[in-house]
């Protein structure tokens, strides 16, 4: 069986429009979606609305999360006063511009999926907001996978897509225990191969193009592909300064790019727990 | 040269932290801070005399460094200052009266004290909290899985934590090991990686005041990373005798 899964629309109703069509094509039987439908873009209402009536299995995203509890993120997400007043001006616009009702479905959301081999989060396992970067420490990221007793993590939230495998993982330990006299045991920790799936961004790329990103993954030969579709991003950036979002959103949609945000340190201590 | 007395757990027993403190005292190594990890107080009335001892410390006694364990994030989501879990963890353990007990015990301005604790302490190359760098409501064991124990202290980038959730004593080495990674971009494959664990170390320190009679807790040198767990045991108001 073929399944799409998608991620991070923010709000940019062209590009699921597009995503859908070419999903149609790929003849795909199943859609997920990853969170992050609303944020950023200028039409949250009309993607959830979409995302609702064609009844997408989503989870909730950092945004989604945002919107229903108020702002999680802890200082440090910011990289500076402007980027933090920005993010906080977005949120209020996005807060006035959605429903009620579409307030209450994503709050519904659940944070995980599990289906058969396949866990689906937004961030991580742990949290929406924790990224899971290429480049994290192989453990880490082997941990991630694990503790959703999955084989295949599909995750967003960095809008860069990439499929990372983990195989011949091993772990040497020596345990001690006791109090003044203690007993000590070595073992051996071995895992199989286990692999994470970003799935980049539908409305808000940022791997240098603007073109909207997913992924096919097909249950019966194991492959994964990952897909960049090209939509009229020019629409969407006319519509972003039309509905009055800050221009600087149209201007990194138009490049595909990070702008003046910074992913979080995966290795970041703080108490809200990322 | 430092060495340190690292303590979990005394919830709100008088006489075992005193016990300990003796304890410190009576070492030839020369202790010289004293880090509290969490879980000072319980549901009882004896947990306030243990707070004004730890903010109060006798003459030539150290002041104890204090972080947040599960009795004092509980107390802190009674009082509105955590944000809530559900299910609540208190209710779910030990239900509505323990958790109006818990309330009556700690006056509010001792509530704004522990308001201000901090989660954790990084030291050196140690991480020093009463859950793990998650949350304080994490329990790490010699059972956890090794992956998570180790993600655990990496994500800290320390080299070891030390933790008092489980109230067990326990030194857990990750030796080494290593993994493939292999990422594919839109852009093409990236050559196969093989990431390498470095040696790394969880710590459980023990528990002092929960179980009666008998105190534990963990002495460490930095610079010689030598451990000790001490086991305590007393009786009545004063501690007194050891293992």
């Amino acid at each position: 069986m073929k399944i799409a899964v998608m991620s991070c629309i923010h709000g940019n109703y062209e590009a699921l429009e597009t995503v859908l069509r070419d999903i149609d094509e790929q003849k795909a039987e199943k859609i997920f979606c990853l969170g992050d439908l609303v944020g950023y873009g200028p039409f949250p209402s009309n993607v959830v609305e979409m995302i609702r009536s064609l009844d997408i299995p989503t989870v909730q995203g950092c945004w989604d999360e945002d919107i229903v509890e108020g702002i999680n993120s802890c200082e440090c997400s910011y990289p500076s006063v402007l980027a933090e007043r920005r993010g906080k001006f977005v949120h209020e616009w996005t807060n006035q511009h959605i429903y009620d009702e579409t307030r209450e479905y994503l709050a519904e959301l659940p944070k995980t999926m599990v289906e058969g081999n396949m866990a689906f989060v937004h961030g991580s396992p742990q949290s929406q907001h924790e990224y899971l970067l290429p480049e994290l420490n192989g453990f880490i990221a082997l941990e991630r996978v694990l503790s959703t007793g999955a084989d295949i993590l599909f995750c967003g939230h960095t809008h860069v897509p990439y499929v990372r495998s983990l195989d011949g993982a091993e772990l040497q330990v020596r345990v001690m225990t006791g109090v003044e006299s203690l007993t000590a045991e070595s073992k051996s920790f071995n895992a199989p191969l286990k692999r994470i799936v970003n799935v980049g961004s539908v409305g808000e790329p940022r791997h240098g193009r603007p073109n909207a990103t997913y992924v096919i993954y097909d249950t019966n030969s194991d492959r994964v592909t990952l897909k960049e579709v090209e939509y009229d991003y020019k629409k969407t950036c006319a519509a972003i300064i039309e509905r009055g979002l800050p221009a600087i959103f149209a201007w990194r949609l138009a490049r595909g790019m990070e702008y003046a945000e910074r992913a979080d340190d995966a290795s970041h201590l703080c108490e809200r727990g990322v | 040269m430092s060495n340190w007395a690292i303590l979990s757990g005394i919830e709100g027993n008088l006489a075992a932290y005193e016990a300990v403190l003796e304890d410190i005292k009576r070492q030839t190594l020369n202790v010289t801070e004293i880090f509290i990890l969490g879980d000072v107080i319980n549901a009882n009335p004896e947990s306030e005399k243990v707070i004004k001892r730890i903010q109060h410390p006798r003459t030539g006694e150290l002041i104890p460094q204090v972080c947040k364990g599960w009795w004092e994030e509980q107390l802190l989501m009674l009082h509105g200052y955590a944000q809530p879990i559900e299910p609540n963890p208190l209710m779910e353990k030990y239900g509505a009266a323990t958790a109006k007990k818990l309330w009556d015990s700690i006056p509010r301005e001792t509530v704004e004290w522990i308001s201000n604790l901090h989660f954790a302490f990084i030291e050196l190359d140690c991480l020093l909290t009463h859950g793990s760098s998650i949350n304080v409501l994490e329990e790490l064991t010699p059972q956890s899985s090794p992956l998570q124990l180790f993600d655990r202290v990496m994500r800290t980038q320390a080299n070891r934590l030390f933790c008092g959730r489980s109230g067990q004593t326990f030194r857990y080495q990750i030796k080494d090991g290593s993994v493939n990674s292999e990422v594919i971009t839109l852009d093409g494959v990236q050559p196969v990686e093989t990431v390498k664990a470095s040696e790394r170390y969880i710590i459980g320190v023990g528990n002092v005041g929960g179980n009666l009679g008998k105190a534990t807790y963990t002495l460490y040198s930095p610079n010689t990373d030598l451990i000790k767990f001490r086991d305590i045991y007393y009786s009545g108001s004063k501690g007194f005798g050891k293992a």
